[in-house]
């Protein structure tokens, strides 16, 4: 085989010289991932369960620690109410926060970097985003105030990102600096430690950052949207497996495709279904999928393409697996750093307006805890399946793990715990967040590619 | 490597040449400034001494230079914004401040060497104070005041022991896990506070005079003068009887005129600082007298300082921070050594803590709040001292130097009335140009990090 990860032309596309090249356990510990070897269903089950059994499990521990964690809580929660749709809805609504976060957190991740900074600057970027829009005050269009917090963001991001890369300061020592530094900008900006900042849904200008996390969109439409992307989703992934498959390249069996589509279209039917669900009382109807759903969405798939279909994203992954290989081979790794910092800290912004529409609109300094943020944020990657130390994880990942701890978070919340409430909200994430960890240390020592 | 005459170690290697007549100048040569000794081993007169000292300034490795810069730099500036700043009022209230992070600087320095990091030293501190305040009251636990600090220590190294475990023999990376134990922690404390103001202001009970003593109990101004001058004389005489006996035994020592003047410094710091607390400092009243607190710093400081520099423990430490893989292949235990490394840290943040408690008086959930925030003064006050972020370069007394400056920002823009916002973006600037000073100064030196 000289196959590499890329596109090698395998040759022998024809079922009828199909070789079994998964039976062999180089070809599932090697670089190529197995699956892309496999020629049917079964060798492709089995070459994901050898990659699974090496400690590159992908997405599937933290799906069944969310399964986990949602038929607990279900169990647990006075009347049982986890699982009933208002709360589903709310949870996804509090969770978005830690999946912008999360993303964030990932492509600094991959660098092999950390960047503890990302809570003290989403919250900047709610901030200046809400002040924007002041009426009185600078009045600016919703869109100029976003674009201006998040280029704002950006900007933060590439200075820091130029201390790590082109100084060498540790990232960590950097980012806490930055973390302290805008900590105390925030509440500045803000006027001071009562000052607060808040959007009105009554104001036009101001309401579609109050919607971004509170607006819905009517049943009708969020079914249309649904099979919009459905079909939009299912035709890409079917289209390049087919042009793949076409050129004779490696590709995953039809069938895998089929499953892949068809698991899009369920997860989605279900989310919708959820939503659509009256979850207001019998007076008020309250249904329909929340606009921060297509949000996320948006934000991971331009993640997911920008780190796995351009040269950017593969850059990142070189420079994460290692940074000296990476450099010899022509990377210019301080361009690719500091670009990575401030991609971090723009998308963490993005977070840090839903955060400021998720609270109704509303900040002030009270809003969130910036160390509280950063911490929940690395925890859902690293739970999602970043691995701490480079090169390894993907911005589902982020969204994923950012969920299970929205899920854990509001889970607590809903337990009648009396005094023990609160020190579990600093408690469990510490816990998880080691735990998650502890499964990388072990499952890296577990693989065959040394850290 | 030009051969050199000499095949000094940073040990204790007889050279054969003490007697002045052979004295060759072995500073002269530009390699030995970059060699692993350090030349003001070799030196031999003080102008010797010297121009070696300064070689190795400009070679990157500057020691306490920059932060006693920066005292000054600090000291005059505020001075001159405010003519209160040098008061001997206000002097000591800054000692008294500083001292939380000259303790925490010290056990953050413990993580440092090893060239790993510590994020909990603040709750750490936070933990200890809690436990020292709650086991001392006299509604519940009424425990004698030793018996509280030894057991509010003893928690705060047992957790040390588990993050250093965790870290050493795990192999998870020190920042997370300290990160992971600082969120425990918070719950922790809330749960031992148990919601309630904690407090051990009360005068009725031994036991909380004891410990608010820590921090505003004085020696009496005589005592003071009495305990300066034993202190001094017998660090004087430790310091000469060792030069002397090295110089018997033909060992490479520093210049007699050096020692001397080593002794002098001391001495004159020691009654500056003596002459400063001894000034009426009250409105009304009296209040006067070197506090307690000071001593306890100098204890702490002269203990690390020699567990550091003079055992094969603190040999392991520098060791390790320098390069891990030759310390393994050298026979040290880095399992052993990190875990300890870590048991120092936490038990050292307890000590703050111990300090902390008796600072504040009451303990309310906001500690937490305040905690979270000295880690990043613990690390800058490191940083700033003079220890590396990257391992293996740093001494206890740069942690207290650190300290000092934070505390003097501190004091020095609270006495301004700049509001605690500004403050610590002032001091997150300086975390991150004393981190740049570190890397830009590593990569002047000729080793490579």
């Amino acid at each position: 085989m000289t196959a590499d990860a890329g596109e090698p032309p395998t040759g022998t596309a024809d079922a009828s010289t199909a070789l079994d090249l998964t039976a062999a356990p180089e070809a599932a510990t090697a670089d190529v991932p197995g699956e892309l070897l496999a020629q049917s269903l079964g060798q492709y089950v089995r070459a994901w369960w050898l990659r699974v059994r090496s400690g590159n499990s992908g997405v599937l521990p933290v799906i069944l620690a969310i399964v986990l964690v949602a038929v607990v809580f279900e169990i647990v929660t006075p009347e049982h109410a986890f699982l009933r749709p208002s709360n589903l809805v709310y949870v996804f609504g509090q969770s978005t926060v830690y999946m912008m976060l999360a993303m964030a957190e990932t492509v600094v991740l991959l660098l092999g970097e950390i960047d503890l900074s990302v809570g003290a600057v989403a919250l900047f970027g709610g901030v200046v985003a809400f002040k924007l829009v002041q009426q009185p005050g600078p009045g600016w269009p919703w869109w100029a105030a976003m674009l201006a917090a998040l280029i704002g963001c950006g900007l933060v991001g590439a200075l820091q990102g130029t201390l790590t890369a082109r100084l060498k300061i540790p990232s960590f020592v950097v980012t806490l600096g930055g973390f302290l530094l805008f900590s105390g900008i925030l509440i500045i900006v803000l006027g001071g430690a009562d000052g607060n900042v808040s959007v009105r849904s009554s104001v036009p200008n101001q309401r579609v950052i109050y919607d971004l996390v509170q607006g819905l969109i009517v049943p009708t439409a969020g079914w249309i949207a649904l099979a919009v992307v459905v079909a939009a989703a299912g035709t890409a992934i079917w289209l390049r497996a087919s042009t793949r498959r076409r050129h004779g390249l490696v590709a995953p069996p039809v069938s895998v495709t089929v499953i892949r589509i068809a698991l899009v279209a369920v997860v989605g039917v279900a989310v919708v279904v959820i939503c659509t669900i009256n979850r207001g009382s019998s007076l008020v109807t309250v249904e329909g999928v929340p606009w921060v759903i297509p949000i996320v969405l948006v934000v991971l798939g331009a993640w997911t393409v920008l780190l796995q279909r351009t040269r950017f994203g593969r850059y990142v992954y070189a420079i994460g697996g290692n940074p000296e290989a990476a450099r010899r081979a022509g990377v210019r790794l301080v361009a690719i750093r500091t670009w990575s910092f401030a991609l971090c800290s723009a998308t963490a912004g993005l977070g840090g307006i839903l955060l400021g529409s998720f609270f109704f609109g509303q900040y002030s300094t009270n809003t969130a805890d910036a160390g509280q943020l950063v911490l929940y944020s690395v925890a859902a990657s690293v739970i999602g399946g970043v691995s701490l130390f480079g090169g390894r994880g993907k911005a589902i990942h982020g969204v994923l793990g950012g969920l299970l701890i929205g899920g854990i978070a509001y889970g607590v919340s809903l337990l009648s715990l009396g005094t023990l409430a609160t020190p579990l909200q600093y408690i469990l994430p510490g816990g998880v967040l080691l735990a998650a960890v502890l499964v990388d240390v072990l499952s890296r020592r577990g693989s065959v590619t040394r850290a | 490597m030009p051969d050199i005459p000499v095949t000094a170690d940073p040990g204790e290697t007889p050279t054969g040449t003490a007697d002045t007549s052979t004295v060759v100048d072995l500073t002269a040569a530009a390699e030995v400034a970059t060699a692993d000794v350090p030349p003001e081993l070799l030196a031999q007169s003080l102008g010797q001494y010297l121009r070696a000292w300064w070689l190795r300034v400009r070679g990157g490795d500057s020691g306490v230079l920059p932060v006693v810069l920066a005292i000054v730099v600090v000291a005059v500036s505020f001075q001159v914004a405010n003519s209160k700043f040098l008061s001997s009022q206000n002097l000591v209230n800054l000692f008294e401040q500083s001292t939380v992070y000259m303790v925490l600087a010290m056990a953050e320095i413990f993580a440092l060497l090893l060239a790993e990091i510590d994020l909990s030293v603040g709750l750490v501190m936070a933990l200890g104070s809690v436990v020292v305040a709650e086991l001392v009251q006299p509604t519940g636990a009424d425990w004698p005041w030793w018996a509280a600090i030894i057991v509010a220590l003893l928690a705060c190294a047992a957790f040390g022991a588990i993050q250093g475990w965790l870290v050493a023999k795990l192999k998870m990376p020190s920042f997370i896990v300290t990160l992971g134990g600082l969120l425990i922690l918070e719950g922790v404390a809330i749960i031992v506070l148990g919601g309630a103001l904690v407090s051990i202001g009360n005068s009725h009970y031994t036991n909380e005079v004891v410990l608010y003593d820590i921090f505003y109990g004085r020696f009496d101004p005589v005592v003071s003068w009495i305990l300066l001058a034993v202190l001094v004389g017998a660090a004087g005489a430790g310091l000469w009887l060792r030069d002397t006996r090295k110089r018997r035994n033909g060992l490479e020592t520093a210049p007699r005129s050096l020692t001397a003047m080593k002794i002098v410094l001391m001495a004159v710091a020691g009654i500056a600082v003596v002459a400063i607390c001894n000034v009426n400092r009250a409105h009304f009243g009296t209040i006067e007298g070197v506090p307690y607190i000071i001593l306890i710093v100098l204890v702490v400081l002269a203990a690390w300082t020699v567990l550091l520099q003079r055992t094969r423990f603190g040999r392991y430490v520098y060791a390790i921070g320098g390069n891990a893989e030759a310390a393994r292949r050298a026979g040290v235990s880095l399992p052993a050594v990190r875990i300890w490394g870590f048991v120092l840290a936490s038990l050292t943040s307890g000590i703050a803590g111990v300090l902390f408690a008796s600072w504040q008086v009451s303990l309310t959930t906001n500690i937490i709040k305040t905690a979270n925030s000295y880690v990043l003064l613990a690390v800058a006050a490191a940083v700033i001292g003079g220890t590396s972020l990257f391992g293996g370069r740093g001494k206890t007394i740069h942690g207290v130097l650190g300290g000092l400056v934070i505390g003097g920002i501190y004091n020095g823009l609270y006495l301004l009335g700049v509001s605690s916002q500004w403050i610590d973006v002032v001091v997150a600037a300086v975390l991150l140009a004393a981190a740049t000073i570190d890397v830009l100064s590593r990569r002047g030196a000729p080793r490579q990090a």
